[in-house]
């Protein structure tokens, strides 16, 4: 009875840690698929005009400056393998649901950072050697990272309101209105930031550098963001909440490690889109403080991830001793 | 609250629940049916002692923290009887 127990547990645990495996499997596609297209695509004669740079020169610079990024979408993928691994591993449970579902988060996040920026590569490639293709490239990667962020925030809000509610807790009155007032001051600041690169005297006019009107923008880019990082600012409150409020001084401390991770990657991941947008893509390499910014946030994000694995980690470990 | 009629699994349960919040019964339901070859439900006092060294343990794997592994011990020792920090036999 004791060897068939032992086998069981032995087959939980490879069972779970398939997710690890496979997450690294991707990982190691994703990083192959983006190395190759940086050296392979047409250097951008935009960057090299600007400075000075051979073809060769171009492709090894853009690979140092995407070391930094790949670094991060490995610990991205390892976060949400493990992510998984825990709910796999409380599935029977019945905040198994929830933990599920944010596991689908971390995981269509995760997700975002090689899509989001593979898919804009190729795109921009595209658009080097048909110029006529810059704007609908700029419009199209402009469009899927927002797309990324509402499926995955979405789903965050969607997990981090069962969590609170399978506790029976809910947002009180003076953290909403804490939520609110940040809120409002982010969008507000957004709206301020965008709208100084539009032209407002005509609602109809495309020429600004989002290659959108004025209108479209507003409707389908400012506000669907706008809903995006409120639905991650939510769930990160909610989420601070659960584990600060759940029993079990053992079980708080890794699962405030897991929300502490995932909220630097919602605030990281926030930070990024909200210098994209403010600080529009021009589809080439630029040095400049957008580009030390930016690489700066998805370091913290990185760095968000992996406490993210570590804490969803030590939350498995709980339910396999 | 614990009623008068609670079993001494729903007791330890609820010791636990203090350390291990969600995780608690089934971490329980775990050790009991792992180490003492029982179903929970039938977990009686004699089974205490063996249990506690076990979640001892157990818990020890989960932190570093001995404060909390002792004072949880001593909880449950408490359930069973047993005077915290007794000398072993």
């Amino acid at each position: 009875m004791l060897r068939t127990e032992t086998m069981t547990h032995t087959d939980k645990t490879a069972g779970s840690q398939r997710y690890t495996f496979t997450a690294v499997k991707h990982y190691l596609w994703v990083a192959l698929i983006y190395t190759v297209l940086i050296f392979i695509l047409t250097a951008s004669a935009a960057t090299r005009q600007e400075y000075h740079l051979s073809a060769l020169e171009y492709h090894v610079i853009s690979f140092a400056v995407a070391i930094p990024t790949l670094l991060v979408w490995l610990a991205a993928f390892i976060g949400y393998a493990k992510v998984r691994e825990y709910a796999w591993s409380v599935r029977k449970t019945p905040e198994g649901i929830y933990f599920d579902e944010l596991a689908g988060g971390v995981t269509w996040l995760a997700w975002s950072l090689p899509v989001g920026t593979i898919i804009p590569t190729v795109l921009n490639a595209i658009a080097n050697n048909h110029p006529a293709f810059h704007n609908a490239s700029i419009i199209l990667s402009n469009y899927l990272n927002l797309i990324l962020a509402l499926i995955a925030f979405s789903v965050i809000a969607g997990a981090s309101r069962g969590l609170l509610g399978s506790v029976k807790m809910k947002l009180s009155l003076s953290s909403a209105r804490f939520l609110i007032m940040g809120f409002l001051l982010l969008g507000v600041l957004y709206c301020f930031f965008t709208f100084r690169r539009l032209d407002l005297s005509s609602l109809g006019s495309a020429d600004n550098p989002y290659f959108l009107p004025v209108w479209l923008m507003v409707i389908s880019v400012i506000v669907p963001y706008l809903y995006a990082w409120f639905m991650g600012l939510l769930a990160s409150f909610e989420l601070t909440i659960f584990s600060r409020q759940v029993r079990g001084v053992l079980y708080r401390q890794p699962l405030a490690m897991l929300v502490g991770g995932l909220l630097t990657v919602i605030f990281s991941l926030v930070a990024l889109q909200y210098i994209a947008s403010v600080e529009p893509r021009v589809g080439h390499l630029v040095f400049n403080y957008k580009l030390a910014l930016t690489l700066l946030f998805r370091l913290i994000g990185g760095g968000g991830f992996v406490l993210l694995a570590l804490g969803a980690n030590r939350l498995r470990k709980i339910e396999e001793v | 609250m614990v009623s008068g009629k609670a079993s001494l699994y729903d007791k330890v349960v609820r010791v636990t629940n203090v350390y291990l919040g969600p995780a608690a019964e089934r971490f329980i339901a775990r050790q009991v049916e792992n180490h003492l070859h029982k179903p929970p439900e039938q977990l009686s006092r004699t089974d205490l002692a063996g249990l506690i060294d076990w979640i001892r343990a157990a818990v020890s794997l989960l932190t570093e923290d001995n404060d909390i592994v002792e004072e949880y011990a001593a909880e449950l020792q408490k359930l069973a009887g047993i005077k915290p920090n007794a000398e072993e036999p």
